[in-house]
C-alpha cells in the first residue's frame, strides 16, 4: 500500500495524464456509438415505416383483389336464377333432385372457378332446408348449426351487404373448427326483400394469412382486427381470436388523424404501429413493428460492444505506453532530485528522455555545480571565522588564571620547596606554549596527553587533590592526531563545575578507537546535572578557567565544521551521578 | 504496469472468445434428421389413429426413431406430392404417404423413381390379392396395402321390418330385389332408401368391380366404357334407383352421414370404414346390420362382393427411405397384434391375411345386433375381383357423371356410353 502510495507520488503526473486520456477515450467512443446507434434507428424507423407502409398497400391490394372475387362470386350466386330455384323449391322426385343437385354443383363449381386462385370453400343455405357446401372441411359447422350460428344472424342484421366475421371452434362450438374468416350475405329477392337464402365464403385464417405472412418477420407483425377490436387473423397463432382493444383504438386514430405510423406501448412492448382501413372488408389491417426485435435485428449490440472494447483499449495501450515514454524521464528526474538529501550536493542527476528532461537536468547539474562552489567557499570562510575566533581567545589566557598560578609558586619558592615550583612553572610554560601556537594545528594524542597531564597538576597545586584524573589511553590510539585544545575544556569544566556540592572525587579520561572514529571521553562522578537529551553544556565564564571564551558549544561546532555531520560532541548527565561528554572524531594521522 | 497490459490483453481476448462461442452448435440437427419418419395421412379418425398406434407399437422396440404423423386433407396431400414430384425436389415431401388405391397407378406411374421399392419389406401373398394390383408396377411392390375397401350393404332392420322383411331377406340379392324391397319400405315408412350424391358414382364403381369389370381395361390405360356390360348394367340400376323414387340427394360428406344419423334413409351399401359413421349414432344401436352388398341382376360375372375405397402406404425415395420402409414392415406388414388392436380400438380392417384369425376378428358387435361384422367382412373380402384401377379412375369418372345425367334425362344408354368413350379416348391417353 505504502509502496504504490509512494508509486503513485512519483507517477502522479503520469497517471494523472492516463486517467484523463482514458476517460476521454472512453467517453468519446461511449458518445460516439450513442450518437450512431441513435441515428441510425432512427433512420431505420423512419425507412421501416415507409416500406411497411407499401407493404400495407400491397397488402390492401392483393387482399382487394381477393374480396373482389368474393364479390363477383357472391353476384354470380345472387344472380342465379337455378340456384335460386334450388334454394326455394320444394323436394320433389329423386330423380328431379338428383338433377337439381347436379345442376347446383355444377353452377356452383363455374361460380368457383374464379375462386380458384384461394382456397375458399362455399357454402350456401336455402329457406327450403337444403344446403350446399363444398370443401365443408374449411369450416365444418352442421347445416342445423348453421342456422342458428352467430355469423348467420349478424349477416341477417345486414342483408345487403357482404361482411367479414371470425369464427372458430370457440365461437360456433364446433370442435375441430379452426380459426376462420367468414364472407356472408344474405340472398335476397330484388323486388320484394323477401331472404330466400344466405351465402357464405369460408377462407381459413390460416390460408388468409398468406396475403401478408411473406411481409412479416421476427419483430414485424401483422394483424387484421375486426371494428369490435377482435384479432382476425395475425401472422402470430397465439394472438388470434383474442380481443384487443387497444390496438383497434391506435388503428381508428391512425386512420383518423391519417397518421403514417404511431409508436405506442403494446403487448408489453413498444412498437410502431402502422394501420390501414379496409373499407371494402370493414377490417384494419395493422402492421406492428417491435421496436426492440426489430432494431436488435439492426444492431448487434454485443459486436459494437467488442468493437468498441477493442478501439478503447487499443487506444489505452497506444496512450499508456506514449504517455508512460513522455513522462518516464521526468519521473525519473524527480524522483533523483528528491532522494538527495540536505547536504549531498556532489549526487548528480542522470541527464537523458526528451528534450526538455534534458535540459532540465543539465540546469539542475550546474545548479547543483554553483552550489558546491558556493558552499565550500562558505565553509571555508566559516573556517577562517572560527580559527581567527579561536586565536583571538587564546590571545585572552585568563590573567586570573596566570595570576593565581603565579602566586601558588611564590608560596613554593618562600616556602622552599622549590623543586615543585620548578616543576609547576614547567607546566605552565608547556601550557602555555601549546595554547599560543598554531590553532589550526593537530597534534598527537600522547601530546595532547602530556598537556592536559600539566593542567591537571597545576590545579592539583592550586586547589589540592581532593579531584583525582585518571587516563585510559588505548595505546594504538596515542599516534593518531587530534585538533589543538579539544578535550581540555571539558576537563576544565569537569573541575569547576562538577564537584560544587561533592568535596571530592574522579574524572575518568578515556579514549578508544571505535570502527572509524575516534572516541575520547571524559566522564565525571560529581554533582550531574538535568539535561534535556543532546543539549550542550553552556560555557559559563570564571576566572578560574584558562579560557574564558573556549565554550562547549564551540567546539561541537567546530568538530562538525571540520569533519562532517557524523562528528561531535554528546554530553549525557544525571543528577548526583555525573556527566558524561563523548567527543567523535575521525581516525587522523598526521 | 505491464500486469495492466497483459490483463487488458486477456481480456479482449476472452471477449472475443465469448462471441465465438455462441454458433457451435449448428450440425446437430442434421444428424437427428435421418432417424425422423415423416408421415402424411388424412382422416383423424381412422387413418390418423392407426397410425399412432403402430408408432406405439414400433417406439416401443425402437426408442431412437422420431415418427412425426401429419395429417393433411386428401387433396391436399394429392396436390402436394404432384406438385413435389413434378418439379423434383424432394425437400419437404415426407417419408411415407398414404395413397388411395383410385390413384395409386397414376403416381406410380407418372413419377417411376419417386417411390421406394417395397417387395422385399412385406411378403405380399399375405395380403389380399385385390389390393397387390393397385400397389404394384410391374411385379415390384411399391405400396403397403392397408385398410380393406370391402363392401356391405347396411341396413335399418327396424324399417324393414315395418315393411315386412328381415334381414334375412337382404342375403345375396340382387340391385333388382334391393330396390323392390326399397320400394316396400319408402311405401311403408315414408323412408328414403339410399342416399345418393349425384357427383359421386361410387356405386356404380362397387356395382362394376363385383362384375369384375371397371372403367378401364386390363392395361390400366385404355377407357372400358362402350360395350362394358356391368358398366352399362350399373348405369340402368342407377337409373332405376331413382325412377323408383327411393333415392334421397346429398351434396357432401357431412349431408351424406347426416341422412343416416338423422334416420332419414334405411340403407348404404358401401365400404366398411363406414362403420364409425354409422355408429356414431348411439341412439341407433340394435338397429343396423350389414347384409353383403347386391350384385348386378343379369351380370353372370358378378357376385356379392366389391370394393370401395380403401389405400395404401408408399415410402418416398428420399433420405430415410431404409428406416421408413423397416418401419411399415415391422409394424402394419406383419404385426398381427396390431391388427388386433385396429380392430378392436378403431374398427379399420387390413388386408393382412395372417391377422384375420384372431380374436377381434370373431367379436361380436352389440350395435349391429351381435353380428360379426369383422369376420362377415373379411369372408367378403376373399371373394372380391381382383381390377386393375389404372391410371385415370377419376379422370372418367368426371365423364360418366355427366353422361350419368344425360342419361337420367333421357339420353339413351347406348348413345351415353358410346359419347363417354369417345371423350374419354380423347382425353386420356
Amino acid at each position: 500500500m505504502r509502496r504504490l502510495l509512494d508509486r503513485f507520488k512519483y507517477n502522479g503526473l503520469f497517471v494523472k495524464m492516463f486517467i484523463i486520456m482514458v476517460v476521454s477515450i472512453i467517453a468519446v467512443s461511449v458518445t460516439t456509438t450513442w450518437t450512431t446507434i441513435n441515428m441510425s434507428e432512427r433512420v431505420f424507423m423512419e425507412t421501416f415505416s415507409i416500406t411497411n407502409s407499401k407493404v400495407i398497400e400491397q397488402i390492401k391490394s392483393s387482399l382487394d383483389s381477393f374480396h373482389y372475387s368474393i364479390v363477383i362470386a357472391s353476384n354470380n350466386i345472387s344472380q342465379s336464377g337455378s340456384i335460386r330455384g334450388f334454394l326455394t323449391e320444394g323436394d320433389g322426385e329423386s330423380l328431379s333432385m338428383s338433377n337439381a343437385y347436379y345442376n347446383m354443383s355444377q353452377q356452383i363449381k363455374r361460380i368457383k372457378s374464379s375462386l380458384e386462385t384461394y382456397e375458399v370453400g362455399i357454402t350456401v343455405t336455402g329457406v327450403n332446408g337444403r344446403t350446399f357446401a363444398t370443401d365443408r372441411p374449411y369450416w365444418p359447422v352442421s347445416d342445423n348449426e348453421l342456422r342458428q350460428h352467430p355469423i348467420t344472424l349478424g349477416t341477417l342484421k345486414e342483408p345487403r351487404r357482404l361482411i367479414y366475421q371470425y369464427d372458430d371452434a370457440k365461437r360456433s362450438g364446433t370442435p375441430g373448427n379452426e380459426p376462420t374468416i367468414i364472407a356472408s350475405k344474405a340472398l335476397m329477392d330484388r323486388t320484394t326483400d323477401f331472404v330466400y337464402g344466405m351465402m357464405y365464403f369460408s377462407i381459413r385464417e390460416q390460408e388468409f394469412k398468406r396475403f401478408y405472412e411473406s411481409y412479416t418477420s421476427l419483430g414485424n407483425d401483422v394483424v387484421v382486427l375486426d371494428k369490435r377490436g377482435t384479432i382476425v387473423s395475425a401472422n402470430r397463432e397465439e394472438w388470434i381470436g383474442e380481443p384487443s382493444a387497444d390496438l383497434l383504438r391506435y388503428a381508428k386514430e391512425i386512420d383518423e388523424q391519417s397518421l403514417d405510423y404511431k409508436n405506442v406501448g403494446i403487448m408489453g412492448k413498444d412498437q410502431i404501429v402502422l394501420s390501414e382501413y379496409l373499407a371494402s372488408f370493414d377490417l384494419y389491417v395493422v402492421n406492428l413493428i417491435d421496436k426492440e426485435t426489430a432494431i436488435g435485428q439492426l444492431i448487434d449490440t454485443k459486436m459494437i460492444v467488442l468493437i468498441v472494447m477493442a478501439i478503447v483499449s487499443a487506444a489505452v495501450i497506444i496512450v499508456f505506453l506514449i504517455s508512460r515514454r513522455l513522462t518516464k524521464s521526468l519521473t525519473r528526474l524527480v524522483k533523483q532530485i528528491s532522494t538527495i538529501s540536505k547536504y549531498e550536493f556532489d549526487h548528480y542527476v542522470t541527464v537523458g528522455g526528451s528534450y526538455e528532461t534534458r535540459q532540465l537536468g543539465q540546469a539542475f547539474n550546474e545548479m547543483l555545480d554553483e552550489l558546491q562552489e558556493y558552499v565550500k567557499e562558505l565553509v571555508q570562510t566559516q573556517q577562517q571565522q572560527r580559527n581567527a575566533e579561536l586565536e583571538a581567545l587564546q590571545q585572552q589566557i585568563n590573567p586570573h588564571f596566570l595570576y593565581n598560578t603565579l602566586a601558588s609558586v611564590k608560596f613554593m619558592v618562600q616556602q622552599g620547596s622549590k623543586e615543585k615550583a620548578a616543576e609547576t612553572i614547567n607546566a605552565l610554560i608547556s601550557l602555555l606554549q601549546n595554547a599560543i601556537g598554531n590553532v589550526s594545528e593537530t597534534i598527537t594524542l600522547s601530546q595532547e596527553l602530556v598537556n592536559m597531564r600539566n593542567y591537571v597538576f597545576i590545579n592539583h597545586v592550586r586547589y589540592g587533590e581532593r579531584i583525582k584524573v585518571n587516563y585510559f589511553i588505548a595505546p594504538d590510539c596515542m599516534g593518531y592526531h587530534v585538533p589543538k585544545l579539544i578535550i581540555q575544556p571539558f576537563i576544565e569544566n569537569a573541575f569547576f563545575h562538577a564537584f560544587n556540592r561533592k568535596a571530592e572525587g574522579h574524572i575518568y579520561i578515556m579514549a578508544a578507537q571505535e570502527a572509524d572514529a575516534l572516541i575520547c571521553e571524559v566522564v565525571d562522578d560529581g554533582d550531574g546535572m538535568e539535561t534535556s537529551s543532546g543539549s550542550l553544556l553552556p560555557g559559563p565564564k570564571s576566572k578560574r578557567q584558562l579560557f574564558t571564551g573556549i565554550g562547549v558549544r564551540n567546539v561541537h561546532d567546530r568538530l562538525k565544521l571540520l569533519y562532517g555531520e557524523a562528528y561531535g560532541v554528546t554530553i549525557t548527565s544525571e543528577v548526583g551521578e555525573g556527566t558524561r561528554v563523548k567527543i567523535r572524531i575521525p581516525l587522523l594521522k598526521g | 504496469m505491464k500486469k495492466i497490459i497483459v490483463l487488458l490483453l486477456v481480456s479482449i481476448m476472452i471477449l472475443s472468445a465469448c462471441s465465438s462461442a455462441t454458433n457451435n452448435d449448428n450440425n446437430a440437427g442434421e444428424t437427428a434428421e435421418t432417424s425422423k419418419i415423416t408421415i402424411w395421412a388424412w382422416d383423424p379418425n381412422f387413418n390418423i389413429k392407426a397410425l399412432n398406434l403402430a408408432k406405439d407399437a414400433y417406439t416401443a422396440d425402437n426408442a431412437d426413431v422420431t415418427i412425426d404423423i401429419i395429417e393433411n386433407a386428401q387433396n391436399d396431400i394429392v396436390q402436394k406430392l404432384n406438385t413435389g414430384l413434378s418439379s423434383g425436389t424432394t425437400k419437404g415431401l415426407p417419408n411415407i404417404v398414404l395413397i388411395e388405391d383410385y390413384r395409386a397407378q397414376s403416381f406410380l406411374q407418372a413419377y417411376p423413381d419417386a417411390f421406394y421399392p417395397l417387395t422385399d419389406t412385406f411378403k405380399a401373398a399375405d395380403f389380399a390379392e385385390y389390393k397387390i394390383g393397385p400397389t404394384s408396377v410391374d411385379g415390384q411392390n411399391f405400396g403397403l396395402p392397408f385398410d380393406s375397401g370391402v363392401t356391405g350393404l347396411y341396413v335399418r332392420t327396424d324399417y324393414l321390418e315395418q315393411a315386412g322383411y328381415s334381414i334375412e331377406d337382404m342375403q345375396n340379392i340382387t340391385w333388382d330385389q334391393y330396390i323392390e324391397i326399397g320400394k316396400a319400405v319408402k311405401e311403408k315408412t315414408g323412408k328414403d332408401w339410399i342416399s345418393l350424391d349425384p357427383n359421386d358414382l361410387g356405386i356404380l364403381r362397387m356395382m362394376a368391380q363385383s362384375a369384375g369389370s371397371w372403367y378401364l381395361k386390363e392395361d390400366g390405360k385404355t377407357a372400358d366404357l362402350s360395350g362394358n356390360a356391368a358398366l352399362k348394367e350399373a348405369f340402368e340400376t342407377y337409373k332405376k334407383l331413382m325412377d323408383a323414387n327411393v333415392v334421397k340427394i346429398h351434396a357432401d360428406w357431412s349431408q351424406f352421414v347426416a341422412n343416416y344419423n338423422s334416420g332419414d334413409v334405411a340403407s348404404v351399401p358401401t365400404g366398411n370404414w363406414f362403420t364409425p359413421s354409422i355408429t356414431a349414432a348411439a341412439d341407433q344401436s340394435g338397429k343396423w346390420a350389414i347384409a353383403p352388398l347386391p350384385k348386378l341382376t343379369n351380370n353372370p360375372a358378378s357376385v356379392n362382393a366389391s370394393n370401395l375405397g380403401g389405400s395404401s402406404w408408399y415410402v418416398l425415395n428420399v433420405p430415410g427411405k431404409e428406416k421408413a420402409a423397416e418401419f411399415l414392415g415391422a409394424t402394419l406388414g406383419s404385426n398381427v397384434e396390431l391388427y388386433q388392436k385396429l380392430v378392436m380400438e378403431i374398427g379399420a380392417i387390413g388386408t393382412y391375411k395372417p391377422a384375420a384369425e384372431g380374436e377381434a376378428y370373431n367379436a361380436a358387435n352389440p350395435f349391429f345386433g351381435g353380428q360379426k361384422i369383422v369376420s362377415d367382412f373379411a369372408s367378403w373380402t376373399a371373394e372380391i375381383p381382383n381390377v386393375n384401377y389404372g391410371m385415370h379412375t377419376y379422370a372418367v369418372e368426371d365423364i360418366l357423371i355427366v353422361e350419368m345425367q344425360n342419361y337420367l334425362n333421357g339420353k339413351s344408354i347406348d348413345q351415353v356410353m358410346t359419347d363417354a368413350q369417345k371423350q374419354a379416348d380423347s382425353q386420356i391417353k
